[in-house]
């Protein structure tokens, strides 16, 4: 595809504007952190800057919300809830939370309640110039620049101007009417050059792949995991907060003042509770925290869901290094795993 | 398989008492649907705010849409199914699950059955297509005791079909006591010979000393299958929490050739 000499975040904006809802992350007052919020006036002047920071949380809840309704019963039909969601933007997604919608895209792929939301959802993405604290995208597949084929428009600056690419008909369509120029031939070639070099940027990222390695060669003992597995206090911020994590509990709520009628709604859920495969008569197949805590690091780092989804299950965010209170995210884990190896 | 998250009606239209806790239903579908029940798949129950759980189909339905199943009562769910009359609208989805009971691979050979408690209602299916082809079948059933056998039409039936034997942990009087592993050697003998292919459902840990004890018997993990009981909220492999290894039960199951149930055993 073409790519387009754009002089200015907020003719986009502005543009994008009119006929969506837009979404940035901003912060709000009392705290550094940023998060994703409707964003009437935007777009902010964070883009470009050399200090990256990722949202406190990513924008998994836009498409796969933490409480969605499914169906309601009216006391003799079952009728199915799809949500109706007016066209919306995604402003100012980086590229590991970009692979993070890719990947559930893949997950979902089916699912009806994801893809009326999916349908509706435009993603703007941007470079990062410089790793986060804590962010090991280029160790993953993920970043720091955004991937093909993951957003609908990448923007990539360049000095006070940006190039932009229209990554899908989605994005090529909505940047049509602006008439923009197309960007200088060497662009291009520049921006591969330039992720090379941020590439380098990173801290050393010996233990996540040495920890990738054991996992993969099951070498990891019981005993280790339960070690580990007894710092988990079951809190689920990993799981909340992990863009790749979709596990869901469904429940049901009777109709107030109303008899036999009720909704079904889902919720997320953490495959790091006790009870999350403890069934009826009791019998719990990941009973122990050691059994529960391997699970959700097999299902970020195992080949085994390479084949499905053409990358592992973590987009290196580093989240859950940041949420976690027990001090197992995923740098301490992996940092455990090099060292008691 | 039917995506959808949303029930289809179904009715309640008959009931009746089959064991400790446990209770024969018939429904039948509000809107009957060609697509044919293969051994081994299940369906889930919705009862209006009670939620939603997973059972086995013990017949296909039929093309009325009529068919039954047996369900003991455990939890919230059932045990408002127990206090449900007969003609209640509740909700279904399915059929679900693609690891079936394999009978085209093994209607040529010796088969035995091995069924604890309420594990037997799941190899129903597997047993009447074996029988109506014409295979050699046998079934071990063993129970807790007599008051925790259920499925007494059917039992009563397919003695007249096949090889039976019953036993119990608390037997009393003349009953056969000990596990079903505990009785090889007689089934064998009734069928006129050594066993060639085993299913099995019951307790998972019955079910493993039966793939156990069949792999150091025949030294492989080929003939040997298990239908597993895991959580379910979804049924269509997106909920997370009947995950086997890298499978999942709902989708990739619920029988599992023992070879690879050891297999995602180990993956992780």
């Amino acid at each position: 595809m073409k790519s387009y000499l754009l002089d200015s975040l907020e003719n986009l904006f502005q543009h994008l504007a009119v006929s969506h809802k837009m979404f940035e992350p901003q912060s709000i007052p009392g705290s550094e952190d940023l998060h994703w919020l409707p964003s009437p006036k935007g777009p902010t002047s964070r883009y470009g800057t050399s200090k990256q920071v990722l949202p406190l949380a990513p924008a998994k809840g836009f498409l796969f919300p933490e409480r969605e309704l499914l169906f309601r019963f009216d006391g003799q039909t079952f009728i199915e809830t799809l949500p109706e969601v007016a066209p919306q933007v995604l402003f100012g997604l980086q590229s590991c939370d970009l692979c993070a919608i890719a990947y559930q895209d893949q997950f979902f792929r089916q699912d009806s309640y994801y893809l009326a939301r999916r349908k509706a959802t435009i993603l703007v993405g941007f470079d990062c110039l410089t790793p986060c604290d804590g962010g090991f995208c280029s160790t993953v597949d993920a970043g720091p620049f955004v991937r093909d084929g993951s957003a609908d428009l990448i923007l990539h600056p360049k000095g006070n101007e940006w190039l932009l690419i229209p990554a899908s008909e989605q994005g090529l369509n909505a940047i049509q009417t602006l008439n923009l120029p197309p960007a200088p031939a060497e662009w291009r070639a520049e921006r591969e050059q330039q992720q090379a070099e941020v590439a380098k940027m990173f801290p050393t990222d010996s233990h996540i792949r040495t920890g990738i390695e054991r996992i993969n060669q099951a070498t990891i003992s019981a005993e280790q995991w339960q070690r580990l597995g007894l710092q988990c206090l079951t809190c689920s911020g990993c799981t909340s907060l992990c863009p790749t994590c979709s596990c869901f509990t469904t429940f049901d709520t009777k109709t107030e003042g109303e008899s036999n009628t009720f909704v079904r709604e889902r919720c997320w859920d953490s495959c790091l509770y006790e009870a999350f495969q403890r069934e009826t008569s009791g019998h719990n197949p990941s009973k122990e925290a050691g059994e529960r805590l391997q699970r959700y690091w097999f299902h970020k780092f195992s080949d085994h869901y390479v084949d499905e989804f053409g990358r592992y299950g973590c987009i290196g965010c580093g989240r859950c290094e940041e949420t976690c209170p027990g001090g197992i995210g995923v740098h301490s884990i992996m940092r455990r795993l090099e060292k008691e190896s | 398989m039917n995506l959808s998250m949303t029930p289809q009606p179904i009715h309640l239209v008959d009931q009746y008492d089959d064991g400790d806790h446990s209770r024969h239903y018939t429904f039948q579908l509000a809107q009957p649907t060609s697509e044919q029940i293969q051994p081994g798949q299940f369906f889930t129950l919705t009862l209006a705010g009670f939620g939603e759980a997973a059972f086995t189909y013990l017949t296909a339905p039929d093309e009325q849409g009529r068919f039954q199943a047996l369900i003991r009562r455990a939890g919230v769910l059932t045990s408002q199914l127990f206090k449900t009359e007969t003609g209640t609208l509740l909700g279904y989805r399915g059929p679900f699950g693609s690891g079936l009971w394999p009978i085209e691979e093994i209607k040529e050979k010796r088969v035995l059955l091995i069924a604890g408690g309420i594990g037997l209602p799941p190899l129903a299916t597997a047993i009447e297509a074996l029988l109506a082809n014409g295979s050699d079948v046998g079934l071990i059933y063993g129970s807790r005791d007599y008051a925790g056998q259920v499925l007494k039409q059917e039992r009563e039936r397919w003695q007249q079909q096949m090889p039976m034997i019953e036993t119990f942990d608390q037997a009393v009087g003349d009953q056969l006591s000990g596990t079903p592993l505990d009785h090889l050697d007689a089934i064998n003998q009734q069928l006129g010979g050594e066993v060639e292919a085993v299913l099995t459902c019951g307790p998972e840990v019955m079910m493993q000393a039966v793939g156990r004890s069949f792999t150091d018997r025949w030294q492989s993990t080929d003939n040997i299958w298990l239908a597993l009981e895991r959580r379910m909220h979804c049924g269509i492999g997106l909920c997370g929490h009947c995950y086997l290894g890298s499978s999942y039960v709902c989708t990739d199951g619920p029988v599992y050739r023992w070879r690879e149930f050891l297999k995602q055993q180990k993956v992780m």
